[in-house]
C-alpha cells in the first residue's frame, strides 16, 4: 500500500513534468520557426549590421541579444544558446522596436488580455451555470427548451461577429460607451475616481463580448452535467428520506460542478483565442492585438515571445485547475 | 453477396419496411419544427450558393468608382464596396472559399480524430497512452495564436490549404469524445463476444466499435465545422492571412478596417451582408447538430 500523501506528490510531480515538456516542445518550435523562417530574419540583421560597418563580433551579439541565438554558430549552439536565454526569461528584443526587450512589450500587454479575460472566465461561468441549472431543473417546459437553445445559439457565433455588433450598437448607433482603447487620455494615471472609472467605461463592452462568447458553452455543460447528477440514486434516497431541498440543492451542485471544472482550461484556450478578435475590434493593447502588430511588422521575436507566454500560462492555468481538483472532488483525494 | 438477398420474401419486405420507417422517423424528427425546415433550407442554398457561385459571375467582378458604398437599390440589391463592386455578387462567389475550407477541414478531423480516438480508447494502455499526450497537447494550445505563428513560415491561402491547417490543427476534441465513446464500449458484451472470437483487433475496432460511435461523431463534426467557419473567416478578418480571391472574411475586413464601417453608417449594409451570412449559416448548423443529437438519442425525441 502506498502513501496517499506520497501518491499525491507523484501525480502532481507528472503533471509538473507533463507541463514542463510541453513548454519545451513550443520553445524548441519556435527556435526552429525563428531560424529558418522564409528570408531569414536573423542572417539579413546579421548581414545588415555588417553592412553598417559592425565587426563580425559585435553584429553577433547584436543579433544574439535580437534572436537568442548566433546565426554563424552550429545548429547545436545555436539551440543551446537559445534555451539558455528563455531560461533567464530572456525572450530577445523587438525589431520594430529596436532594441526594446521583447518581455517588456509582451509583459506590459499581459495584464491587460489577463483583466478581460478573467472577468469574462468569471461573468460567464456565474451566468451560465445559473442558467444551465435553470435549464435542467426546467428541462421539460418552453423556458428550459428556450434556455438550451440559446446556449447552443450563442456559442455558435463567432466572437468577431459579437464584438462587431457590440462596437456598432453601444458606441455608433448609441454612443454609450467609448470607441475602443483602455482609458481616455483627459484622466491622469493613479487612483483617482476619473481614471478608474474610464478603465471601467472602457472594458465594460470588451468584457461583454468574453462573456456572450464563453456563456453558452457553460449553460450547455452546466445542464448536461445536472440532468446526469439528477438520475442519480443518491438524490433520489435523499428525496426519499425527507431531506429538505435546499440541501439536496447543495448535493446536486456539489457533483454537477465538477465536470464543469475541467473544462475551465478549456475555456481558458478559447478565451486566448478570442482576445485576438476582441483587442482588434475594441483596440485593446493585449496580448492578441500585439501579436497581430508584430504579425503585420514581422517582428518574429516578440510574435514568438507572445506565443510561448501564451502557452506558459495556458499550461499553468490547466496545472492550476488540476491542483484545485482534489480540494473539490474528496474521491480524487482518497484514491 | 448481401444479406438481404438471401432472405426469404416476407422476411425481406420487412427488412424494407423497417428501414423505411427509421428513415421516415429521421425526416419527421428534421422537419418537426419550422426552425429546422428553415436551418435545412439555409444550409443546403449555402451549399448551393458555393456549387454554382463562381459560375454565375465573371471571373474579374466589374468594378465602378463613381459608385462606391452605394446604399442597397434594384441594381445592387446589397450595395457596392469601396471600389463600387456588387456586394451580392461577392457574398455569392465568395461561398465556394469559406464552405469548400470548412468541408475539407472537416475530412482531415473526421479522418485522424477518428482514427485517433478509436485507437487510443480501444488500447487505452500501450498505444493509447502516447495519442492522448499529442491529443491534449493540441487541445492545450489555443487555436488561432498558433495559426497566426503558423502563418509566418507557410501562407495557407488558398481553400484546399486552409482546410489542411484547420484539421490538422483541429482534431482533438473529436478524438477525445471518439475515446471516451470508445472506452465505455469496449466493455459492453457484443465487443467482448468480439474478442472471444478471436477476432483481430483491426476487425473490432473497424466493424464493431466504429459504426456505433459514428453517429456521434457525425453530430461533434457539425459543431466542428462551425468552429473551422468561425477560425477562417477570423483569420482574413483580422487580415493576417495572403488570399488570391475575396471571401467573407475579407469582406468583413474592409469593411471595418478599410471603410470604417463600425464608426460610420456608410457602408453598413457592406459590413452586415457577410456578418449575417456567417450567422444565419452558424446558427443553421447548431439546429441541424442538435436534430442529429435528437436522432442518434432517443431519450430526447418528442415524437
Amino acid at each position: 500500500m502506498e502513501e496517499p500523501r506520497l501518491k499525491l506528490t507523484r501525480w502532481i510531480a507528472v503533471k509538473i513534468v507533463t507541463g514542463l515538456i510541453m513548454i519545451w516542445v513550443v520553445a524548441s518550435a519556435m527556435f526552429f520557426l525563428l531560424r529558418d523562417l522564409p528570408g531569414n530574419p536573423a542572417e539579413a540583421r546579421y548581414a545588415q549590421l555588417i553592412m553598417h560597418g559592425a565587426t563580425p563580433q559585435q553584429a553577433q551579439l547584436e543579433t544574439a541579444a535580437m534572436f537568442g541565438f548566433v546565426p554563424k554558430q552550429p545548429l547545436i549552439q545555436q539551440y543551446g544558446h537559445y534555451m539558455w536565454q528563455l531560461l533567464h526569461l530572456n525572450l530577445g528584443q523587438s525589431i520594430a522596436e529596436t532594441g526594446v526587450p521583447v518581455s517588456h512589450i509582451v509583459f506590459s500587454a499581459f495584464p491587460w488580455t489577463v483583466i478581460l479575460c478573467l472577468s469574462g472566465v468569471l461573468a460567464s461561468f456565474l451566468i451560465g451555470v445559473v442558467l444551465g441549472v435553470a435549464a435542467a431543473l426546467r428541462r421539460m417546459t418552453k423556458a428550459g427548451d428556450g434556455i438550451t437553445w440559446f446556449g447552443a445559439l450563442i456559442n455558435g457565433i463567432p466572437t468577431y461577429i459579437i464584438a462587431i455588433l457590440l462596437f456598432y450598437v453601444f458606441t455608433t448607433e448609441w454612443a454609450i460607451f467609448p470607441q475602443g482603447g483602455t482609458v481616455s487620455i483627459e484622466y491622469t494615471p493613479g487612483w483617482n475616481a476619473g481614471y478608474i472609472g474610464s478603465l471601467i467605461t472602457h472594458a465594460i463592452l470588451p468584457v461583454t463580448a468574453y462573456t456572450l462568447s464563453a456563456v453558452g458553452a457553460w449553460v450547455l455543460t452546466t445542464k448536461s452535467s445536472v440532468i446526469s447528477v439528477l438520475g442519480d440514486d443518491f438524490i433520489l434516497a435523499s428525496e426519499l428520506r425527507g431531506i429538505r431541498p435546499l440541501i439536496v440543492a447543495r448535493y446536486i451542485l456539489r457533483n454537477a460542478m465538477l465536470p464543469l471544472f475541467t473544462i475551465l482550461a478549456i475555456a481558458l484556450g478559447l478565451m486566448f483565442s478570442g482576445s485576438v478578435f476582441i483587442e482588434d475590434v475594441f483596440n485593446y493593447p493585449g496580448l492578441g492585438q500585439q501579436m497581430l502588430t508584430s504579425l503585420t511588422t514581422d517582428d518574429y521575436p516578440v510574435l514568438s515571445g507572445a506565443f510561448i507566454i501564451i502557452i506558459v500560462a495556458v499550461i499553468a492555468a490547466n496545472f492550476l485547475a488540476d491542483l484545485a481538483y482534489p480540494l473539490i472532488d474528496p474521491r480524487v483525494r482518497r484514491s | 453477396m448481401s444479406v438481404t438477398a438471401s432472405l426469404p420474401p416476407e422476411q425481406l419486405q420487412k427488412a424494407v419496411t423497417r428501414s423505411r420507417t427509421v428513415s421516415a422517423t429521421r425526416w419527421r424528427i428534421l422537419v418537426r419544427t419550422p426552425g429546422r425546415v428553415i436551418s435545412l433550407v439555409i444550409v443546403t442554398g449555402f451549399v448551393l450558393m458555393a456549387i454554382t457561385g463562381p459560375y454565375l459571375y465573371p471571373k474579374n467582378l466589374p468594378i465602378n468608382a463613381n459608385d462606391i458604398y452605394a446604399p442597397p437599390s434594384w441594381a445592387h440589391p446589397l450595395g457596392t464596396d469601396f471600389e463600387g463592386t456588387d456586394v451580392l455578387a461577392l457574398i455569392v462567389t465568395g461561398a465556394r472559399y469559406v464552405l469548400l475550407a470548412a468541408f475539407i477541414a472537416a475530412i482531415v478531423t473526421l479522418v485522424i480524430g477518428t482514427a485517433a480516438g478509436l485507437i487510443a480508447g480501444y488500447y487505452p494502455r500501450s498505444t493509447g497512452r502516447p495519442i492522448m499526450r499529442v491529443t491534449d497537447f493540441i487541445l492545450a494550445i489555443p487555436g488561432l495564436p498558433l495559426l497566426m505563428v503558423l502563418a509566418t513560415i507557410w501562407s495557407f491561402g488558398s481553400p484546399q490549404q486552409m482546410g489542411l491547417v484547420l484539421g490538422i490543427t483541429g482534431w482533438g476534441g473529436i478524438a477525445r469524445a471518439v475515446r471516451a465513446q470508445t472506452l465505455s464500449l469496449r466493455e459492453r458484451g457484443f465487443v467482448e463476444a468480439a474478442r472471444g472470437l478471436g477476432l483481430p483487433g483491426r476487425r473490432i475496432i473497424g466493424t464493431e466499435i466504429l459504426p456505433n460511435v459514428a453517429p456521434y461523431v457525425s453530430m461533434n463534426l457539425i459543431m466542428q465545422v462551425t468552429g473551422f467557419i468561425y477560425i477562417e473567416v477570423g483569420l482574413f478578418f483580422l487580415g493576417v492571412v495572403k488570399y488570391s480571391s475575396s471571401n467573407w472574411g475579407v469582406m468583413l475586413n474592409n469593411a471595418v478596417f478599410q471603410a470604417d464601417a463600425l464608426t460610420n453608417t456608410r457602408a453598413l449594409s457592406y459590413l452586415l451582408s457577410p456578418l449575417i451570412c456567417i450567422l444565419l449559416l452558424t446558427i443553421a448548423l447548431v439546429t441541424l447538430a442538435n436534430v442529429g443529437d435528437e436522432i442518434f438519442n432517443p431519450r430526447l425525441r418528442k415524437i
